[in-house]
């Protein structure tokens, strides 16, 4: 596993025309996201402007797209990216453990639009008790008491992780269904409404009821992409970025949903294969060097 | 060049007109990727600002003194002093004007 020439974070329209685009322009792609495409595409109705698709429902754009993808020999790693480090002439991603960290000369991000607000407080004590990375800071509360917000049930394995570190676990599932996590994982099933740290230590809150604990990790299916990208410009809730894609960080381009609207898939696919072309125009540039 | 430090030797930082302190730990990932960014930002702001690394488990007495609960955390001191501190990483085109505000 050495460098690759453009890692591509997302697989839904934006991040597959990125990797499509790429491959054509003979550069080394990791495309980095789910197997299952993105979820949007699996809950699609009929997309009825999608050129050269017209009335077409979600499970057919998805064979479509994956068949094109296919044709070329591209393939997804179907792993979730925690951080995207800026080393300067290149970018290190770190999909869990530190010891394994992905390089990439440039990066597309095409990571969609998250429908999840944040906690009230959450932002605020973020780095002071709160944290989006249990890999990251699960050290950092040896035997002290942790609580958990997951947003779905592939949080269950951080919360159990976390279990092995800390001295008590509380885990607060938000979505439905059964909860498969140790036994010495406590599960409440309420709610949280908002994290607090005042002179009464820090804590959860919910509807019904608060929960002191030493820290919080709040963990969602998709981070913020400042989060995820630390020294990232946004524009409100989107990435900012100009005509050709480019974000404020030379070599890390933005596309689809994650940009602003419209959100549209042709639009997705349209930025995803501008951004390749920029990052492409970007390594050849490089190299002249 | 970052020079790492222990608790004992803490003064240098307070005897230093401009001083950033990059707390950090050998499992923590994000520290491990930051430690170049700061060496280069060492040595291109040599005589400018000192330039200094503390392990928070081998000194947890500094880590509980800071109120440190996520890493890395820079904090930068200006006449022993802090004046600014950052949590997380940051690429070099973002830590650089922040040191260099409260650079000599």
């Amino acid at each position: 596993m050495g460098r690759y020439d453009i890692a591509i974070i997302g697989t839904g329209p934006a991040g597959l025309e990125a990797a499509i685009t790429a491959t054509i322009r003979n550069k080394s792609v990791l495309l980095l996201g789910s197997a299952q495409l993105s979820e949007k595409i699996n809950k699609a109705h009929l997309v009825k402007n999608y050129l050269g698709l017209p009335e077409t429902g979600g499970e057919k754009l998805k064979r479509a797209f994956l068949d094109h993808i296919n044709e070329l020999g591209i393939q997804i790693t179907d792993a979730r990216v925690s951080n995207v480090y800026s080393m300067g002439d290149y970018f290190a991603l770190q999909t869990g453990d530190i010891n394994n960290m992905l390089e990439a000369r440039t990066v597309i991000l095409a990571t969609g639009v998250s429908q999840t607000s944040t906690l009230d407080g959450e932002e605020r004590l973020l780095g002071r008790g709160v944290s989006y990375c249990a890999t990251c800071d699960a050290p950092l509360y040896k035997g002290k008491r942790v609580a958990v917000i997951g947003y779905s049930p592939a949080q269950e394995e951080e919360a159990d992780f976390l279990a092995e570190v800390a001295s008590s676990v509380i885990y607060f599932p938000v979505y439905k269904g059964d909860i498969n996590v140790k036994p010495q994982v406590k599960v409440i099933r309420e709610k949280p409404v908002s994290i607090r740290q005042d002179l009464r230590g820090f804590a959860v809150v919910t509807a019904t009821g608060e929960y002191q604990a030493d820290g919080t990790f709040v963990l969602r299916e998709s981070i913020a992409p400042d989060k995820l990208v630390p020294g990232l410009e946004l524009d409100g809730n989107h990435v900012k970025v100009d005509l050709n894609m480019r974000t404020n960080i030379p070599g890390l381009y933005a596309a689809g949903d994650v940009t602003g609207t419209p959100y549209q898939y042709i639009k997705a696919a349209g930025q995803g294969n501008v951004a390749s072309l920029s990052a492409v125009s970007y390594l050849a540039e490089q190299d002249r060097k | 060049m970052v020079k790492v430090i222990k608790s004992a030797e803490f003064d240098q930082v307070e005897n230093s007109k401009a001083a950033v302190v990059d707390f950090s730990a050998t499992w923590c990932g994000p520290c491990h990727m930051m430690a170049p960014v700061l060496d280069k930002l060492s040595d291109d702001m040599a005589g400018k600002m000192d330039f200094f690394n503390m392990d928070v488990d081998e000194n947890p007495d500094m880590a509980s003194r800071f109120g440190i609960t996520s890493i890395p955390c820079l904090i930068i001191f200006q006449d022993g002093k802090e004046v600014k501190r950052s949590v997380g990483f940051l690429p070099e085109q973002a830590i650089k004007p922040v040191l260099e505000e409260f650079a000599k």
